[in-house]
């Protein structure tokens, strides 16, 4: 076990120092705030786990991840997504033994109880003999208390008490459409997921993508040098910060003006372009999302989006839409496995869909151009969390930026999508969001949901 | 990924064998001092394609798990460029101060395909350490390589990296493999 008490004292010194701007590090490193939070947020928030694209026939399997634990995300024989603990009801160990794959049972490797891919305990050897008369029904592959899907996107949740994934999203759904939703092809994966282990906190993946674009200044400069992003840096600070529903931000590099430049919806092809339609989005989100150069944001707890337009190559190719997908796994106060994913509209070409994946693996992945760096500062920050002099001498970090009297951030009335709006993005209420609906989930008792104010 | 073709390999010891045995202990070389640009310049051809696939684990039925249309890294020249030249800027924080890296080159196989190129197979070992780190970030992987004759140099034309893991546990891809 771990102390409660110790976790519960720096995450109540967590929610009075947000509203100033501040957070304690100790919460980027200390064990037991991070085994806290894989009881108090992984246990109960809705988590991404898959695509729908990744799992496109009947019993099409992956093996994803809820907090440290392995599930298994399985359309079954009716077609119905299944999300299942990879755990056998007889001695708890793992039946599905590959990342993917196509299977109609789960056969466990110790004695052979076998499940069907709706996760129905179908059989063991010697069922007869050895146990006739056990329940078969009520022994099951355990299942995700809820899933919700998405715009294809899968969630799942461990906590039968957890608003539904619409009331969840809140806000944040309005946006979430002007990446996924734009035409009613929609979107799909074009590859496998890359996952790589770093030294670092899950939450810094989290809160950096939640709308930290002032490192671009610094930690991603080269970017701009190798001619990567096609935005100006000073051009592309113009944009909103939003806080689309507590703990869910996101960051818009945008400037709705009929003068502006562009490039429009993220940079992706006009050929694409010319199919967006107001089949799943209004007309309203579709004359907003013309105007966006990048979009990046974080639904809470540990799932990002970003999509804009890059190029790992400027002298052969102009930059073009990429549209990735993140996960920020948990594996301890200072490691997180990183989930990164590709994808692109189903109608494209092609053609197209290999440009934006080169595209987003030269920039956007940790071999392209904008996150080869990000860990370096991340397993820092980790460092920090763990460190002795940092607790004694009282180092907290520091979220004022676009607060009352700090920087020049202003609220922005009027907005078309929900949530409370900054403008420009020097602003740092996006994490102060996320901070702040952190802080009230681990200390929110189970059953219970915490209701906040945003701003 | 044909793994059965044994015929046509060049024997150990022979001058075709040494010249590429030569030519891998010379690029690792480059790229262990950290002379990208010129193991870029003098030793890839401007066609070249360089891919290190995703891989997964997979029944054995299913393969050996290495994506066809998925990678960490998808490189033409022009890209191996914009990544020599980003390592030099003094913003490329992953690369200043400099990680150290030392490459292992073993169990070269080569055959000869036609009069002007090379089919070669290594395995390779990178140990790379950062900053005050102990433990080295280490990938091994094989290598799948085309080596082609222009003039008097072979140039690398095409190369497979084919990792072992299928979970990194590196900060960044910023290798050269």
């Amino acid at each position: 076990m771990y102390d409660q008490l110790h976790a519960r004292a720096i995450i109540d010194a967590l929610a009075a120092q947000v509203p100033l701007g501040h957070a304690p590090a100790e919460i980027f490193g200390s064990d037991d705030v991070y085994q806290h939070e894989l009881r108090r947020i992984f246990a109960r928030c809705w988590v991404f786990l898959a695509h729908e694209s990744e799992i496109p026939r009947r019993n099409d399997f992956v093996r994803r991840k809820v907090g440290e634990d392995d599930f298994i995300v399985v359309r079954d024989r009716h077609g119905t997504v299944r999300v299942l603990l990879d755990a056998c009801r007889h001695r708890g160990v793992a039946v599905c033994r590959a990342d993917k794959g196509n299977t109609p049972q789960f056969r466990c490797p110790y004695h052979g109880w076998t499940y069907d891919t709706s996760g129905r305990l179908t059989g063991a050897p010697a069922w007869r003999e050895a146990l006739a008369g056990l329940p078969r029904e009520e022994y099951g592959l355990l299942p995700a208390a809820q899933v919700g899907v998405c715009h294809g996107l899968i969630f799942a949740t461990l906590d039968r008490t957890a608003p539904s994934l619409d009331e969840y999203l809140g806000g944040m759904s309005w946006y979430l459409d002007l990446v996924f939703g734009l035409n009613d092809a929609g979107v799909e994966v074009l590859a496998p997921p890359q996952r790589l282990v770093i030294s670092a906190n899950w939450k810094s993946g989290a809160e950096n993508f939640a709308g930290d674009d002032y490192h671009l200044a610094t930690l991603h400069r080269s970017v701009w040098e190798v001619g990567a992003y096609p935005v100006p840096f000073e051009d592309d600070m113009v944009g909103y910060h939003i806080q689309a529903a507590p703990g869910h931000s996101l960051s818009l590099s945008m400037d709705p003006d009929a003068d502006e430049p562009g490039p429009y919806f993220y940079g992706m092809p006009d050929d694409l372009v010319a199919s967006f339609s107001t089949a799943l989005v209004t007309g309203e989100q579709l004359r907003f999302a013309r105007y966006i150069r990048a979009f990046v944001g974080n639904v809470f707890p540990n799932f990002s989006v970003l999509a804009q337009p890059a190029t790992e190559d400027v002298r052969a190719h102009p930059a073009t839409g990429v549209i990735t997908i993140r996960t920020w796994q948990p594996r301890g106060p200072g490691e997180m496995e990183v989930w990164c994913w590709f994808c692109a509209y189903r109608n494209m070409s092609a053609a197209q869909k290999r440009r934006s994946l080169t595209a987003g693996l030269g920039t956007s992945s940790f071999g392209g151009a904008f996150e080869m760096d990000d860990a370096e500062p991340w397993a820092s920050t980790s460092r920090t969390g763990r460190s002795v002099a940092a607790q004694l001498l009282g180092l907290t970090y520091n979220y004022q930026m676009g607060s009352e009297g700090v920087g020049r951030a202003r609220r922005v009335p009027g907005f078309p999508g929900p949530g409370v709006v900054f403008a420009p993005r020097y602003e740092e209420g996006v994490q102060r969001n996320f901070l702040r609906f952190y802080a009230e989930l681990m200390r929110c008792p189970d059953g219970q949901w915490p209701v906040l104010p945003l701003g | 990924m044909d793994r059965t073709r044994f015929g046509t390999r060049m024997l150990p010891g022979s001058e075709a064998y040494a010249e590429v045995q030569e030519w891998l202990h010379r690029e690792a070389e480059l790229l262990d001092d950290r002379e990208e640009r010129a193991w870029l310049a003098n030793m890839v051809s401007r066609d070249v394609v360089y891919q290190v696939p995703i891989r997964q684990t997979v029944r054995r039925a299913d393969g050996d798990g290495f994506a066809r249309d998925g990678f960490h890294l998808d490189e033409s020249y022009g890209s191996l460029l914009v990544r020599v030249e980003r390592n030099l800027s003094p913003s490329a924080w992953t690369e200043d101060p400099p990680p150290r890296t030392r490459r292992f080159v073993t169990n070269i196989r080569a055959t000869a395909e036609g009069d002007d190129a090379f089919g070669v197979r290594s395995n390779l070992l990178i140990y790379r350490t950062r900053q005050d780190e102990a433990q080295p970030s280490l990938l091994a992987a094989e290598r799948r390589d085309l080596l082609c004759r222009t003039g008097d140099a072979l140039l690398l034309r095409r190369r497979l990296v084919l990792l072992d893991l299928t979970v990194l546990q590196v900060p960044n891809l910023g290798y050269f493999f």
